[in-house]
């Protein structure tokens, strides 16, 4: 699966399937902190991911 | 869980987020009215808007002030009160131009009257000439300012209130700052009901959701713009602060609510057993202060003529 992280880089999981929370608290993400977007579409975290899914991280600027 | 178990509790299309207090999943447009319900109950409940209101709303251009004006502009009418956008553009090269431009976009999206205030016009030079030499207190010297900034813009517009984009997770955090302060008077100040000739009541109706849940909203009504940073954004505890209360939140869900029902406790019980302490006029400028010169005149460095 295709991670695309909050600074745009690209990171490439060999893993086949895993819930997305998990996937963020390895990156060293708060789940909390950030919005998540499979395959375009915006999901909780508790939703898996697998291996030919694309994840989009978006993490949102303070203050505004 | 799969995406084919993870549906909308009320129709079961594909949800888009899990909400908690009540345990529920909720697709785009069920969690936009559940977003909207709230704010909606939270306004009538608290009476922040009375009918003949006209709503001065602190325009950013940020993502949290255009989710409040979006909001706003929604439900004003139906309950007899009028928005009116103001923006404080402090002069901040590189940040405040953009989010400006965002600002004017949707104030004349929605054809909403829109007010602009500069710090230049204001206080006589622009945020970033006044931090020259002290960049490491912008934070600090910018919210004194901009709060000066936005009575005045209240003042201009004859607006009858002031409500501000403040979200769950900015206002639980300035609970647990207070409290890491040992400040006490801070934590009880309640400014929701203004002081006659000076400030009108200022109300936070996005308090009732956190920063992530009005992100989301934004993105599902395509309003999300991913906007610059402020580059003198976060004083060293709030950041602290909000690392904190993030993994708080995520390790036990409900925190920041929980830290917003204790402040409500707190003012119950210290409105009981004594007055707020007294508020006197500043010397120099005869704004509201608690000493004899206010924060924006000591700031500046303005001197008694």
């Amino acid at each position: 699966m295709q991670i695309i992280l909050p600074d745009r880089s690209v990171r490439t999981l060999s893993r086949t399937s895993a819930p997305i929370e998990e996937i963020l608290l390895e990156l060293g993400i708060n789940p909390t902190t950030v919005i998540v977007v499979k395959n375009g579409k915006v999901v909780p975290e508790d939703v898996t991911a697998g291996e030919d899914d694309e994840i989009r991280v978006l993490r949102f600027s303070h203050g505004g | 869980m799969s995406s084919a178990e993870n549906r909308c509790s009320l129709c079961r299309e594909p949800a888009v987020v899990r909400l908690t207090e009540p345990e529920r999943r909720l697709c785009a447009g069920h969690f936009i009215e559940d977003v909207e319900a709230r704010v909606l109950g939270s306004v009538t409940r608290e009476q922040m808007i009375a009918p003949g209101d006209r709503v001065a709303v602190g325009l950013s251009g940020g993502k949290d002030s255009t989710a409040l004006l979006l909001l706003l502009h929604r439900f004003l009418p139906a309950l007899g009160a009028t928005p009116v956008a103001v923006t404080i553009d402090e002069g901040i090269a590189g940040y405040r131009e953009e989010t400006l431009r965002a600002a004017q976009d949707l104030a004349g999206e929605l054809g909403v009257e829109h007010a602009i205030v500069t710090f230049a016009d204001l206080f006589g030079e622009d945020l970033d000439a006044i931090l020259v030499g002290r960049e490491s207190q912008g934070c600090t010297v910018c919210g004194v300012l901009r709060r000066r900034a936005l009575v005045e813009a209240v003042k201009r517009v004859g607006a009858t209130k002031l409500a501000t984009g403040h979200n769950l997770d900015d206002e639980a955090q300035s609970v647990l700052m207070n409290v890491l302060r040992g400040d006490l008077p801070r934590l009880r100040q309640d400014t929701s009901t203004g002081q006659p000739g000076h400030f009108v009541p200022r109300i936070k109706p996005l308090a009732v959701l956190s920063e992530k849940e009005i992100v989301t909203y934004l993105l599902l009504r395509a309003y999300y713009r991913d906007l610059p940073e402020c580059p003198y954004a976060g004083t060293a505890l709030r950041s602290e602060v909000r690392t904190m209360l993030a993994g708080l939140e995520h390790r036990h869900p409900g925190t920041m609510l929980r830290l917003m029902r204790f402040r409500g406790g707190i003012r119950q019980s210290a409105r009981a057993a004594e007055p707020a302490k007294a508020l006197s006029t500043c010397r120099i400028c005869g704004e509201l202060t608690s000493g004899e010169v206010c924060q924006v005149c000591r700031l500046l460095g303005r001197k008694e003529r």
